[in-house]
């Protein structure tokens, strides 16, 4: 598993890590960029950012393990973020989420045996005005139903 | 300078002082568990909220810095409430351990339920279950469910050894603390966590299971492991009417100084106790002489054994190796006997080597009084290399009382002189070469005065009775002063080591402060 | 036009590409821009910005030109600004708008508060959800720094100023501004105690001023039109408009630019299209999730800071959120205190333990193994964390809490013993 940064992403580090006025502001950027690039922060790509940043490895993962969005373990090739926050709850959000549990056969928390989905539940996504609403990778999507969520999965590879 | 109210008591305090400082110059006591004086103020447990006149929330007394005409309340009905609800809040996700605990009886959180508490359970829901027996350094362990994240440990490891082994994980309720695999606590400072955990989270392998806190005795003492000279406490067992303990000490605490060693100690002083207790010498031993020896006959075989030579005016057949573990009254009195009245100059030094300081505390001298001995006017050779000179008859050991550096040093060079004397508080395998073993008691077991590497002299009495037979090494050195009556009045004149220590800052410049 | 009707803010957001350099600045952008450099000192600005009346639009409305005026004169270290686009307050979307279709606006806004307090660098925090979003602002940064806009001498003047976008993680707590410090120097996003405040102690221990994404938007208006103007878009002492959002049970839910003071009825039933058929009102939340409930019979109140503290609630993000009848205000309870519990930092033991402790109670009661008489343990919890917290965090868990106890008490109780009923038949 020894796998590096790519040079673009590498670039993309130099560049970040020039930014701030000290290295450790770095930190959450370079972690995003990290999680982007391996899909999963663990150990060794906490060590790997340690020694980029200038900090000591637990200084990372203090830091992984606080924030909602750096997941430690792999997650499948899209992960449904869907929102159990308030706004979206009163517009069925509950249903839903029961709903893509039993269309993917896993719970929330839980990848597809093909790893193709994960599944999450998650905060308020700031998008209420669509409520029900989810988050797949980086895009949002909105005023959801049963058939739109069907349409949507349907289109992803 | 600002005047306050605190509970109706007017002090006079420096500005940026904080109430909680304040309130403990006054001697009044305000909870607290995340606070420590060595670390900025951390403002998490929430338990020294207190009510300032005129603010509309409670505020902080470890952070709030005083102002002028500041009315503070720290007994009243809203702070009680408060502090019950903080401790409540702690005792709901906390374990019931305290059957088991070790740092029952000194506990914190114990302490302040008594005495703000004493509510029962309200909680109806499964506690959190976390990991019990984390070993987070080679004497430590870590349980995370007792853990309050109080962050003491995390904040001590990042101020004060700048080493940052320690940190919290995860957020909210999940948060613990933990160190990163394969990195332990591993510096010379770490059992001071024990300490400064307010509850029984971090605690001490060598201690676990091994008694209750309530069955200790403490008394203060001076750690002899290195030249500073760190304040130490020494918490023995006084033992049980019905049966004998194998040990008295059970552990060394920091106690504070703030001239010497501030708040901590090192893990040198603080876990290297058992010598204490093992392999003690108990008993004075002459193998010429069949069966028990008592002081006495001792002292008598010692002083015959020099007044020969004395008579025979043959005193530079006399040597002497003595170590820098000795006390300034010791050390004195062997200046005065062997070089002054003895005339003899050959006092050699045999001291463990140096080991590396680091800087914090520990410095590279491994015995406490080398600057004692030097202000005492010694030069501190050690034994010449190719062994003692020739016409050496009569050899006196004050072994280091710590471990037998000195005699084994010395074992090859000493086979042809003809009477050896060895005077030491541990069991030696060396002890066969000598006529005679003195057995001798530690800082612990005596009182006088060390002199640590800055030049602060400290002076310490007994915490410990001296096992078996041995005695303090003064108390034996003055008697042979007596005996040998070169200068009868002056040695009868010791009674305690304070007079020693009065006629050195009388000869002496240096001890005059 | 009717004064409901000036918009300050959103007035191009229909406008295609409103979001490029070049729809900006035909539609007028960054002419305050070149009036500050070319005309203005900048203590013209602080001064056009106190009459204003603009208040943080963030949550805690605090006003604009006193928090700036904070920042202490004599210090030699450099000052930073750092803009709060975390956006994490559930019911709030407003920003993501302001990003999305005008993050010129944004950056000029920017600019120009940057001009007023002296400040060299500027961070956007923008929550790491955001990330399209982040895109846009980081496109539009590119294009302003190509036209000279950002960057060293500014205009041709001797203002530099540049900014980063900085991307949070996923953490609620964020939000907070000391958090978000702590978060930008690359730590755990747990707040500060306070004092020394941020304007004296804050980003790498320098003076530093936070400001909301819609509070800085607006600068620009009142550097062009000034702020006597822009305060008489409002009411007295809070000027301006505010973008309010409005989700839940109405026709139409999404954003609303509307004077400060626009009765909370109106945006409910003019301008949000009333309620959905079929559902009757039975409360709301007006100001993002932390604000206190009002019920139906109490939404007669003006959106304003003043008016909604007197009626025991606040204005926080202008975030409107609409609840039925048919919905159980034990499940609005619950999604509520899941949310806290899983945001708290964990750093002080009131909120730490407290909201996971209440948030056990209620999933207890919703299971159908909870007793009426727990509703009260509940208020004592949450009045237990309220007030006693490290940051303002454990108020905004506590408050709304202890409203939907104080003003559905008959209700929660009814449907703790309906489902515990619903629990011994199954």
């Amino acid at each position: 598993m020894n796998r590096d940064y790519s040079d673009s992403t590498r670039t993309k580090i130099a560049e970040i890590l020039k930014r701030y006025p000290n290295k450790e502001a770095a930190l959450l950027p370079v972690l995003q960029l990290t999680r982007r690039e391996f899909g999963s922060i663990g150990e060794e790509e906490e060590k790997r950012v340690a020694v980029l940043i200038g900090i000591s490895p637990l200084r990372v993962r203090e830091a992984v393990t606080f924030y909602s969005m750096l997941n430690r373990k792999p997650l499948g090739k899209y992960h449904i973020q869907i929102c159990s926050n308030l706004s979206c709850s009163l517009m069925g959000a509950e249903n839903l989420i029961a709903f893509l549990s039993e269309k993917l056969g896993i719970q929330p928390g839980e990848t597809t045996p093909d790893r193709k989905f994960t599944l999450s539940t998650v905060e308020c996504l700031g998008a209420c005005e669509q409520a029900p609403c989810m988050m797949i990778n980086d895009d949002y999507f909105g005023y959801l139903d049963p058939k739109k969520i069907d349409e949507i999965l349907s289109r992803l590879s | 300078m600002i005047n306050i109210d605190i509970n109706g008591r007017i002090l006079e305090v420096e500005p940026g002082t904080t109430i909680l400082q304040a309130a403990q110059a006054a001697g009044i006591s305000i909870p607290h568990l995340c606070y420590h004086e060595a670390f900025p103020p951390e403002g998490s447990c929430r338990m020294c909220l207190v009510q300032i006149e005129g603010y509309p929330k409670l505020e902080l007394a470890c952070s709030t810095q005083v102002k002028e005409g500041m009315k503070i309340m720290t007994e009243s009905r809203v702070v009680n409430v408060a502090r019950k609800s903080v401790l409540e809040f702690l005792l709901t996700e906390h374990p019931p351990d305290c059957p088991i605990c070790d740092k029952a009886g000194e506990c914190k959180l114990q302490d302040y339920f008594e005495e703000y508490g004493l509510f029962d359970s309200r909680y109806a829901e499964p506690k959190s279950r976390k990991q019990k027996k984390i070993e987070i350094g080679s004497n430590l362990l870590l349980d995370q469910e007792r853990c309050i994240l109080c962050t003491r440990c995390v904040r001590f490891l990042k101020h004060v050894t700048e080493t940052g082994e320690l940190g919290v994980l995860e957020r909210g309720i999940q948060a613990e603390i933990n160190i990163y695999p394969g990195n332990p606590v591993s510096n010379n400072y770490s059992g001071n966590l024990t300490e400064i955990c307010p509850v029984g989270a971090i605690t001490d392998r060598d201690f676990r299971f091994r008694t209750r806190a309530w069955f200790l005795e403490e008394k203060p003492s001076i750690c002899p492991f290195c030249s500073r000279g760190c304040a130490i406490t020494i918490a023995y067992h006084p033992g049980f009417a019905r049966f004998d303990l194998p040990q008295r000490v059970y552990r060394i605490k920091a106690r504070k100084n703030p001239n010497v060693n501030g708040n901590w100690i090192c893990d040198i002083g603080r876990y290297g106790y058992p010598y204490m207790d093992n392999d003690r010498a108990l008993e004075i031993r002459f193998p010429e002489f069949a069966g028990k020896t008592d002081w006495p006959q001792a002292v008598e075989i010692i002083t015959e054994n020099i007044m020969r030579l004395v008579h025979m005016k043959r005193t530079e057949r006399i040597a002497v190796a003595a170590s820098t573990f000795l006390s300034n009254e010791e050390l004195y009195l062997i200046r005065k006997i062997f070089r002054e009245d003895l005339g003899i100059s050959n006092i050699y030094f045999v001291d463990p080597s140096e080991g590396s300081g680091d800087d914090l505390l520990l410095t590279s001298e491994r015995t406490p009084n080398r600057r004692g001995a030097v202000e005492l006017g010694f030069a501190l050779d050690p034994p010449p290399a190719e062994g003692f000179k020739e016409n050496i008859e009569l050899l006196f050991v004050f072994g280091n009382g710590i471990n037998e550096k000195v005699e084994t040093a010395l074992v090859q060079r000493i086979a042809s002189i003809k009477m050896k004397f060895l005077f030491t508080a541990h069991k030696s395998s060396s002890a066969d070469h000598f006529d005679g073993i003195l057995p001798v008691s530690l800082v612990a077991e005596k009182s006088g005065s060390l002199t640590n590497s800055e030049g602060i002299v400290q002076s310490f009495v007994p915490a410990l009775d001296p096992p078996g037979d041995s005695r303090p090494l003064w108390s034996i050195l003055t008697e042979l002063g007596r005996k040998m009556a070169i200068d009868f009045k002056t040695y009868r004149g010791y009674s305690d080591t304070t007079d020693i220590l009065r006629e050195i800052s009388r000869e002496i410049q240096f001890f005059r402060k | 036009m009717k004064k409901v009707d000036e918009k300050i803010l959103t007035r191009d957001f229909g406008v295609e590409n409103s979001h490029t350099l070049d729809v900006y600045r035909k539609q007028g952008g960054y002419e305050a821009l070149s009036k500050a450099l070319k005309k203005l000192k900048p203590e013209d600005i602080l001064s056009e910005v106190k009459a204003a009346h603009l208040r943080g639009r963030g949550g805690a409305g605090f006003p604009a030109g006193m928090k700036w005026d904070f920042i202490p004169k004599d210090s030699e270290k450099p000052r930073y600004l750092c803009v709060n686009a975390d956006e994490g307050e559930p019911g709030t979307f407003k920003d993501r708008y302001i990003m999305s279709h005008a993050p010129h606006l944004l950056i000029e806004g920017i600019l120009l508060t940057c001009y007023c307090v002296g400040i060299k660098t500027a961070f956007i925090y923008i929550r790491g959800e955001y990330e399209n979003v982040a895109r846009r602002l980081e496109s539009a940064l590119e294009e302003a720094r190509e036209a000279g806009l950002c960057g060293k001498a500014i205009l041709g003047s001797d203002f530099e100023c540049d900014m980063i976008v900085h991307r949070g993680a996923g953490a609620y707590i964020c939000g907070e501004e000391t958090a978000l410090l702590e978060s930008l120097e690359g730590k755990r996003g747990n707040p500060r105690l306070k004092p020394p405040f941020p304007a004296a102690v804050g980003l790498f221990q320098c003076p530093t001023v936070i400001n909301n994404v819609e509070t800085l938007s607006n600068i620009p208006s009142i550097v062009l039109q000034g702020g006597k103007w822009f305060s008489s878009r409002g009411i007295q002492e809070d000027g301006g408009t505010r973008i309010f959002g409005v989700s839940g049970f109405v026709a139409k839910p999404g954003i609303y630019e509307l004077p400060v003071g626009t009765p909370l009825k109106d945006i409910i039933f003019t301008h949000a299209g009333g309620m959905l058929e079929g559902k009757t009102l039975k409360a709301v939340i007006p100001g993002g999730m932390s604000a206190p409930v009002l019920k139906a019979d109490e939404i007669d109140v003006t959106m304003d800071c003043h008016c909604m503290l007197e009626a025991d609630s606040m204005l926080g993000s202008s975030a409107v959120i609409v609840i039925d009848q048919d919905t159980s205000m034990l499940d609005v309870l619950r999604i509520m205190i899941k949310f806290y519990s899983h945001e708290s930092c964990g750093q002080c033991t009131p909120c730490r333990i407290g909201t996971s402790w209440i948030y056990k109670i209620v999933q207890r009661m919703c299971r159908g193994k909870g007793r009426r008489e727990e509703i009260d343990e509940i208020s004592r919890l949450a009045s237990n964390i309220l007030g006693k917290t490290l940051c303002p965090m454990g108020d905004a868990a506590a408050m709304p809490i202890l409203s939907i106890v104080a003003k559905f008490r008959g209700e929660l109780e009814e449907t703790i013993v309906e489902r515990s009923q619903k629990a011994k038949i199954q």
